[in-house]
C-alpha cells in the first residue's frame, strides 16, 4: 500500500457544469456568434465530459480539459458551417454617435469585430480576453506555436484599432 | 492593458447559456441516443443483414471502448501516483 | 451416472462462470446512483467488436492489439450524489472472493484522508495471469471491473491515459 500526501477531490458532475458551464457556452458564442448553435456545442462538451468523467482527475483537469475540447468543436463547427460566421465587416454598422467606454453598443461592435477575424486569431483573442490566458497556455490549449499565438493577438489589436478608428471610436 | 484591451475584456466578458441549460443536459443524458434508435429501426425495416451487422459492431465497439476507458483511466492514475512515489 | 452428471454439469457451470470470475453483487446501487454504467463483453462480443476497429487508426490499433488477448469485460460503475451511497461491506463482498489462492492483490494506491481508493488484483492460474481485477472507490464513485484473460495492463493503462483526453500536466 502507498500512501500519498495528495488530497483527491471526488467529482461532481452538476457542480462542474455549474461552475464551467458559463466558459463553455461564451467560447462558442463568441467565436461563432450564434446562441443556438453555441448552446448545442455547450451541450455536446458536457455530455462528453460526462462520457470522459471516470478519466478526469481533479477539478483543475477538468477545467482545462472542458476549455480544450470547447476550443475544439467551436473550431469545427466553424468550418463545417463552411462560411465565415455571422458578420461581414460591413455589416458592422457605424455608430451615429461615438459609444462611450464600457457602452454596451460599443461591447457589441466588438464582439462582431471580433466574429470577423479569422478562425485562429479569432479563437486566440477570446482566449485572451475572455479566459485572462497568457500567450503560453493559449498556444497549448489550440496546439499552436507560441509565436504564432502572439502575433495573432498584436495584429488583431491592430486590425482592431484601425476598423474602431474609421468607425470614429478611439483613444479617449 | 490599454482602453481597447479593457474594453474587449468586458466585451468578451463570461455570459450564462440561457436557463434550463443544466436540466437540458441531465436529459439528454439519460436519453437512449435517437440517433442509435433511429439507425436500428432503420435497418431492421430494410432488412439490410450486413447494414444491421455494420450497427452491431459499431455499437459493441463503443462498448469496448467506454470499458476500457474505465479500467484504462484506474490503472492509469495508479500508474502516475506509483511513478510519483518513486520520484 | 449419477456422479458423472453432476460433473459433466459442474465442468458446464465452471464454463459459464469463467465468463466473469468474481461475483459483483452491486445490483442494489444502482437505484441510488446518479449515473451508472454496466458492461459485460464476452469472448464472442470483443472478437465481433475487435473487426470494426480502424486498422489506420494508431489508438485503434493498440485497442484491437489490447482486446486480442481478452477474453471478457465486466464493468460495473457507480456515480453517486451524496456520500455514504454505499457500504464498506458492497466492497468487501467483492474482495472477500479475491481472497482465494489464485488471486493477488499486486497493488493498492490510497490518497490523503482514504478519499480514494484503487487496488489491482491479479489471477493466476499455472504462472500465467488469467484475470485481472480492478476496485476504484472514492466516497461519491464504485467501480468494479474483471478483465478476463491474459491483460496487458501496462499497454491498458497507458491507454487509459489518453483516451481522447488533454493529457494532465505534471506541475
Amino acid at each position: 500500500m502507498i500512501g500519498l500526501t495528495a488530497v483527491r477531490q471526488a467529482l461532481d458532475f452538476g457542480e462542474l457544469m455549474r461552475e464551467h458551464r458559463a466558459m463553455v457556452f461564451s467560447v462558442a458564442w463568441h467565436f461563432l456568434h450564434d446562441r443556438d448553435l453555441a448552446e448545442e456545442i455547450a451541450q455536446d462538451v458536457f455530455l462528453s465530459l460526462h462520457k470522459n468523467l471516470a478519466g478526469i482527475e481533479t477539478p483543475a483537469h477538468a477545467g482545462f480539459w472542458l476549455r480544450k475540447v470547447a476550443v475544439q468543436r467551436a473550431i469545427d463547427a466553424a468550418r463545417k458551417r463552411q462560411r465565415r460566421p455571422q458578420v461581414a465587416l460591413e455589416d458592422v454598422a457605424e455608430p451615429s454617435v461615438r459609444p462611450p467606454a464600457g457602452d454596451p453598443m460599443l461591447g457589441e461592435m466588438l464582439r462582431k469585430l471580433i466574429a470577423t477575424l479569422p478562425e485562429t486569431p479569432r479563437m486566440a483573442m477570446i482566449l485572451k480576453y475572455q479566459e485572462d490566458l497568457d500567450p503560453t497556455e493559449i498556444a497549448e490549449t489550440m496546439g499552436i506555436p507560441l509565436g504564432t499565438v502572439k502575433s495573432h493577438i498584436q495584429r488583431s489589436l491592430a486590425l482592431l484599432r484601425e476598423k474602431l478608428e474609421r468607425r470614429g471610436v478611439g483613444e479617449r | 492593458m490599454d482602453w481597447l484591451e479593457q474594453e474587449l475584456t468586458q466585451a468578451l466578458a463570461r455570459k450564462e447559456p440561457a436557463p434550463g441549460f443544466d436540466g437540458r443536459v441531465r436529459a439528454r443524458l439519460h436519453r437512449r441516443p435517437q440517433w442509435l434508435a433511429i439507425a436500428a429501426t432503420i435497418l431492421v425495416m430494410i432488412g439490410g443483414g450486413e447494414a444491421w451487422r455494420q450497427h452491431q459492431g459499431q455499437v459493441a465497439k463503443e462498448q469496448v471502448m467506454t470499458a476500457l476507458r474505465i479500467a484504462g483511466s484506474k490503472l492509469n492514475r495508479v500508474q502516475v501516483q506509483l511513478k510519483g512515489t518513486e520520484q | 451416472m449419477r456422479p458423472m452428471l453432476t460433473l459433466a454439469l459442474g465442468g458446464a457451470l465452471a464454463a459459464t462462470l469463467w465468463a466473469q470470475q468474481f461475483k459483483f453483487n452491486l445490483d442494489h446501487l444502482a437505484s441510488k446512483a446518479s449515473d451508472s454504467v454496466d458492461l459485460s463483453l464476452n469472448s464472442s462480443m470483443l472478437q465481433f467488436a475487435g473487426k470494426f476497429f480502424d486498422g489506420k487508426d494508431p489508438d485503434e490499433v493498440k485497442v484491437k492489439k489490447l482486446i486480442g488477448g481478452i477474453e471478457g469485460i465486466y464493468i460495473k460503475s457507480f456515480q453517486f450524489k451524496n456520500d455514504g451511497a454505499y457500504l464498506p461491506a458492497d466492497l468487501e463482498k467483492v474482495r472477500s472472493q479475491l481472497k482465494a489462492p489464485e488471486w493477488s492483490r499486486i497493488v493498492g494506491v490510497k490518497s490523503g484522508g482514504d478519499s480514494e481508493n484503487i487496488e489491482v488484483w491479479v489471477r493466476n492460474e499455472n504462472g500465467k495471469v488469467s484475470g485481472v481485477a480492478i476496485l476504484a472507490s472514492e466516497p461519491r464513485q464504485l467501480t468494479v471491473a474483471n478483465l478476463v484473460g491474459n491483460i496487458d495492463l501496462d499497454s491498458l493503462a497507458d491507454l487509459g491515459g489518453h483516451f481522447g483526453l488533454p493529457k494532465m500536466k505534471k506541475k
